[in-house]
């Protein structure tokens, strides 16, 4: 028996329109909105310009030395997946409420009764949607986004050759176009054991409430953390507030934002572009630094706290699974 | 072979309500139980607790497994409807079929659908497509086509309309039960399934106020048209019930011999429905 291998299906088929369609969709839109920006630009190209990550296109066409071409290759080809930013940010939304339903919503359908008529431990149900959350759902996202960034680039250079910048040779035989999609998937690990507090915590929420998931959720960190800085406030306690909305609810609540550990662990901006020999004044995000800062992010202690708190909640999910029945 | 079920002082409280209270029974394998009661009489409770659902007080055994430590285990061999029977709205006929097949080690995928063959569900339908009736048809298909030792069925043919709810039950006897499987049935439509029945509970109130075979039930209850002139004869046997049918009475007695009986009027066994509902205005008087 593939028992967790068909559970992990039941989630898909379930929740086809978050890991599926939502991505999709705003790639679809992403990439619509970029090829109309470019072609319109190549048409009124004279008059306007336009700009593609903070270059000006049309100034450069002008009067591109060898150099700068070059320099302009080596940006799409490092930093294309970075156009696909949007579709991590649709991934942190649709993680949060897939969390915040996964032991909820076959409660309030009743449905539950079904699933548990069945030979499958809570373990195993509530281990399945922690892979969807923690692995799935990041994966297909990763893809999509490889999908989404490799056809805005064509559309980019196409564009370009259109006003007389041929990148396509120099971005071919830039290793980075290659190793960009791995270097964001290679983020992937980070970011889901960064998310494992927020997942953790969802997931205890969804399998505790008996009803309005996302206001337990939500309102109990939020109201704590508000009556903890009027205490202090009246009773000048002298307590750290700032600590508890960053690293309670902050870290409870927001984990499923992307690279939202650069927010704790701050690097400094030029780590994040010079790190692949880039220039500092081009602004285009460099994956390959993303990953090597991210990765140190491993070595902090808050991380490895926030997962044994993380694995702790989803303990706490599975044992309160066991007899949470509809209602 | 031990019981399939064995319940000692099982209870269980809601608060302060009292939903099954100190109740003990034995269920042997190879027989078809019908659970009866009113609603709120805590048959949906114990049917719970016997499938690990809900935490309780007491002693159960269900298989000899301890449903409330071991349930991962007892679920292999046990299969149920609970309540009303509802699937996932998301939820389609060929990825219904190819989940349990792929979970259940036990699951006998022809058999499904072959039961599916004589609906009118077709693979790629949705539960959120079909009547109330087409779902309980899809339960009822996975459900059979499992190889459970215990099933238990609480009010499993709402929605259905006569001729599948006939169907369901001949189905469930000549096609499904044998004598290694037990079945609990509740069920409202009582006289249903009287005639699949091997065994009868009757429960109110959260205990069991009769527990018996079939055959005790023909033996102890007897129903007897009472012509007026004897109506003062029979109510001296002190019969349990009494009602008027075309001017006649119809007197119900516990225990009283039929030979005895006969001289008062015609006797025959008495339906099910007729016997819950003499049992229960005992209860409540």
């Amino acid at each position: 028996m593939n028992t967790m291998k068909w559970l992990v299906k039941r989630e898909f088929w379930e929740h086809k329109g978050g890991f599926y369609w939502a991505p999709i969709v705003v790639g679809a839109i992403m990439v619509f909105f970029l090829a109309a920006t470019v072609f319109s630009g190549v048409v009124m190209g004279h008059s306007h310009g336009f700009n593609i990550n903070g270059n000006n296109v049309t100034a450069m066409t002008h009067d591109m030395s060898a150099d700068e071409r070059s320099q302009f290759a080596h940006g799409l080809a490092t930093g294309y997946m970075g156009l696909a930013f949007p579709l991590f940010l649709v991934l942190g939304v649709v993680v949060f409420f897939f969390c915040l339903s996964a032991l909820f919503d076959d409660r309030k359908d009743r449905s539950v009764l079904f699933w548990k008529s069945l030979p499958i431990s809570d373990t195993e149900t509530v281990l399945s949607k922690v892979a969807i959350a923690m692995a799935g759902a990041p994966l297909i996202t990763v893809v999509l986004a490889f999908v989404v960034s490799f056809v805005s680039l064509v559309i980019i250079c196409i564009g370009s050759a259109l006003l007389g910048i041929n990148v396509v040779g120099p971005v071919l035989s830039d290793p980075n176009l290659y190793l960009s999609p791995f270097e964001v998937a290679g983020v992937l690990p980070v970011y889901v054991l960064w998310a494992a507090p927020t997942i953790g915590w969802l997931m205890m929420v969804s399998a505790w409430a008996r009803t309005k998931p996302f206001l337990w959720a939500v309102g109990v960190p939020v109201f704590a953390g508000t009556l903890l800085t009027w205490f202090n406030a009246i009773f000048s306690f002298g307590w750290d507030i700032r600590w508890f909305w960053q690293h309670i609810v902050g870290r409870g609540l927001g984990g499923t934002i992307p690279g939202i550990w650069f927010a704790y662990h701050p690097v400094p901006a030029t780590a994040l572009e010079t790190a692949n020999g880039m220039n500092a004044n081009s602004h285009t995000g460099d994956m390959g630094a993303i990953l090597m800062q991210s990765w140190h992010v491993l070595a902090e202690p808050d991380m490895w706290i926030g997962i044994a708190a993380g694995a702790a909640m989803i303990y706490a999910a599975i044992r309160l699974r066991r007899w949470r029945d509809e209602g | 072979m031990s019981a399939v079920i064995s319940a000692r002082a099982l209870t269980k409280r809601y608060g302060k309500q009292l939903a099954v209270d100190n109740v003990s029974f034995e269920i042997p394998a190879g027989r078809i139980i019908g659970l009866i009661g009113p609603n709120g009489s805590g048959k949906t409770t114990t049917l719970k607790a016997v499938l690990g659902l809900i935490p309780f007080e007491g002693d159960l055994k269900v298989l000899g497994l301890d449903p409330s430590t071991q349930r991962d285990e007892l679920m292999n061999q046990v299969c149920f409807i609970a309540d009303v029977a509802i699937l996932p709205r998301w939820l389609r006929v060929r990825d219904a079929v190819d989940f349990v097949a792929g979970v259940h080690p036990k699951f006998d995928r022809a058999k499904a659908e072959r039961y599916l063959a004589h609906t009118k569900l077709t693979p790629s339908m949705k539960v959120k497509q079909m009547s109330k009736g087409m779902v309980v048809q899809l339960h009822l298909a996975l459900v059979m086509a499992i190889d459970a030792k215990l099933l238990v069925l609480d009010e499993p043919t709402l929605g259905l309309d006569i001729i599948f709810r006939k169907q369901f039950y001949q189905n469930l006897l000549e096609d499904y039960f044998d004598e290694e499987k037990t079945i609990i049935v509740t069920t409202h439509q009582v006289e249903e399934i009287e005639h699949i029945l091997s065994d009868l509970m009757f429960i109110s109130e959260g205990k069991i106020v009769l527990s018996a075979t079939m055959d005790e039930v023909g033996e102890r209850f007897t129903e007897v048209m009472v012509p007026a002139d004897r109506v003062e004869a029979a109510k001296a046997l002190k019969p349990i019930d009494e009602r008027q049918v075309f001017g006649k009475s119809v007197m119900l007695f516990d225990g009283v011999p039929r030979t005895q009986l006969a001289t008062l009027g015609e006797t025959r066994n008495v339906g099910i429905a007729d016997l819950f509902v003499a049992t229960m205005k005992g209860t409540y008087a």
